[in-house]
């Protein structure tokens, strides 16, 4: 008897985890509309189309399988032009998460370089989101699009960014929020590559009599530094400002998009 | 007579050596070469090529787009200036490369007539235009950041980047109007 629990509870698991794999393929619709970027010489909307987003971060374990087929980009053999020598630091070896496995498996994978996403991404038939198709897709709360207006909704946001994450196992995909179009842990869990990360400037290498440094900085911070929801996305701002594309970050993830097809 | 014709065979090779260095591209490339990179882009003649072709060389490359009317003249006026410090003898040895941040606009002929404005000597200089991931990709090869902003301009970094024949980039000159010493010193140090 206790023997048939035990191969029950062995198939209901893998079931489980079959359906998990599948699942965190899947993607969501996210019609599009029109979106004002925090920072932006214009002041006129950006318009985000139509497009498909992962519903959920990539995972380590789907990581994992991108790298058994594709071994350029294996921990130890990956080119320092397309990745620092932190990338997938929490993994024991090329293909070995090491003794916290059943934690990383279904945990978001991090510690990826931009190129290492972007490649990924590709194999799939994806690509990365844009910063305007993310932070789109981000609006939305639980039951709205656009929740911008629901200051609860950017606490919460704030909350998470305060919250120091060194020494803090990441949690697994599905573990916060399943938003409007039923993407999940837009925020709550990990930061994410975006696509066009680079178009944040920052003052050493604009040009110095750009406007643009002034909107970044002085425009933002001070201006509407009293408004929470221009608050967390500054925040988003000055992270991707402050990244390069090799870097390979402890808390930094990745989801991919796709356009959509009109048959 | 042997001897001697020996001698002198080799103290002509001996000379050679001391006069001119050989540049080439290594046969395994360096981890941190930019010639890993395996896009493909368009000269301004129509030309397909990989960045590789153009190791073996030392380029100077920045990133323009021929509609920009500020800072791309600027970037290239500073491009000329370095072209002009360079001593006579390296001249052959030194390319100059424009990358191409807009490649919606910038066609082959447009930048095909953005070298003949500006009056580049296309025997050494080479302007490249490609798809926008391939850009995107390359842009953060180079760490320039770039935004479109309005009036169809495009807000980006300044660099100019020195990169030696085996693709590694071994200097960056940030800023516009800078003078050249500091680059051409950095070109000067390959030769050691």
């Amino acid at each position: 008897m206790k023997n048939w629990l035990v191969i029950l509870t062995v198939i209901a698991a893998g079931t489980f985890a079959n359906a998990q794999v599948s699942d965190q393929a899947m993607m969501a619709t996210i019609r599009g509309g029109t979106y004002v970027p925090l920072y932006s010489l214009d002041t006129a909307a950006t318009i985000v189309k139509p497009f498909m987003l992962d519903v959920y971060p990539v995972t380590n374990l789907q990581f994992l399988e991108f790298v058994k087929k594709n071994e350029s980009w294996q921990k130890g053999k990956v080119k320092q032009l397309f990745a620092d020598s932190s990338y997938l630091r929490h993994w024991d070896g090329a293909l070995l998460f090491g003794k916290d496995s059943v934690k990383l498996a279904h945990a978001p994978v991090v510690n990826v370089s931009w190129y290492a996403a972007k490649a990924y991404c590709e194999c799939y038939g994806k690509r990365l989101p844009t910063v305007a198709e993310w932070e789109f897709a981000a609006l939305a709360n639980e039951t709205k699009p656009n929740a911008s207006a629901d200051s609860g909704f950017y606490q919460r946001i704030i909350d998470w960014y305060a919250k120091p994450s060194h020494n803090r196992a990441l949690k697994n995909i599905g573990s916060t929020f399943k938003n409007y179009y039923g993407v999940w842990d837009m925020h709550g869990l990990v930061w994410e590559w975006t696509q066009d990360f680079n178009s944040a400037l920052t003052s050493g290498e604009s040009r110095s009599d750009s406007s643009l440094d002034k909107d970044l900085f002085c425009g933002a911070g001070a201006v509407n530094a009293k408004n929470l929801k221009n608050y967390a996305a500054f925040m988003r701002y000055a992270m991707r400002s402050s990244l390069k594309a090799k870097y390979s970050v402890g808390n930094l993830g990745f989801r991919c998009a796709k356009d959509v097809h009109t048959p | 007579m042997n001897k001697i014709f020996f001698a002198c065979v080799t103290l002509l090779f001996v000379a050679s050596c001391h006069t001119k260095k050989e540049f080439k591209l290594p046969d395994v490339l360096p981890e941190n070469s930019i010639y890993n990179l395996t896009s493909e882009w368009k000269t301004q003649e129509g030309e397909t090529v990989q960045l590789k072709n153009f190791g073996g060389k030392i380029n100077v490359a920045a990133m323009i787009f021929t509609a920009c009317r500020s800072a791309c003249p600027r970037i290239t006026a500073d491009l000329q200036r370095i072209d002009a410090g360079l001593k006579n003898k390296h001249k052959s040895d030194v390319r100059f490369l424009l990358i191409s941040m807009d490649p919606e606009r910038d066609t082959p002929e447009k930048l095909k007539k953005f070298a003949l404005d500006h009056k580049l000597d296309l025997s050494r200089w080479t302007l490249l235009t490609g798809n926008a991931d391939d850009v995107m990709e390359i842009a953060n090869v180079l760490d320039v950041r770039f935004k479109a902003s309005k009036e169809n301009g495009i807000d980006h970094s300044n660099i100019i980047h020195v990169i030696d024949p085996s693709g590694v980039i071994v200097h960056q000159q940030v800023g516009l109007a800078i003078e050249p010493d500091e680059t051409l010193r950095a070109i000067e140090k390959l030769y050691e």
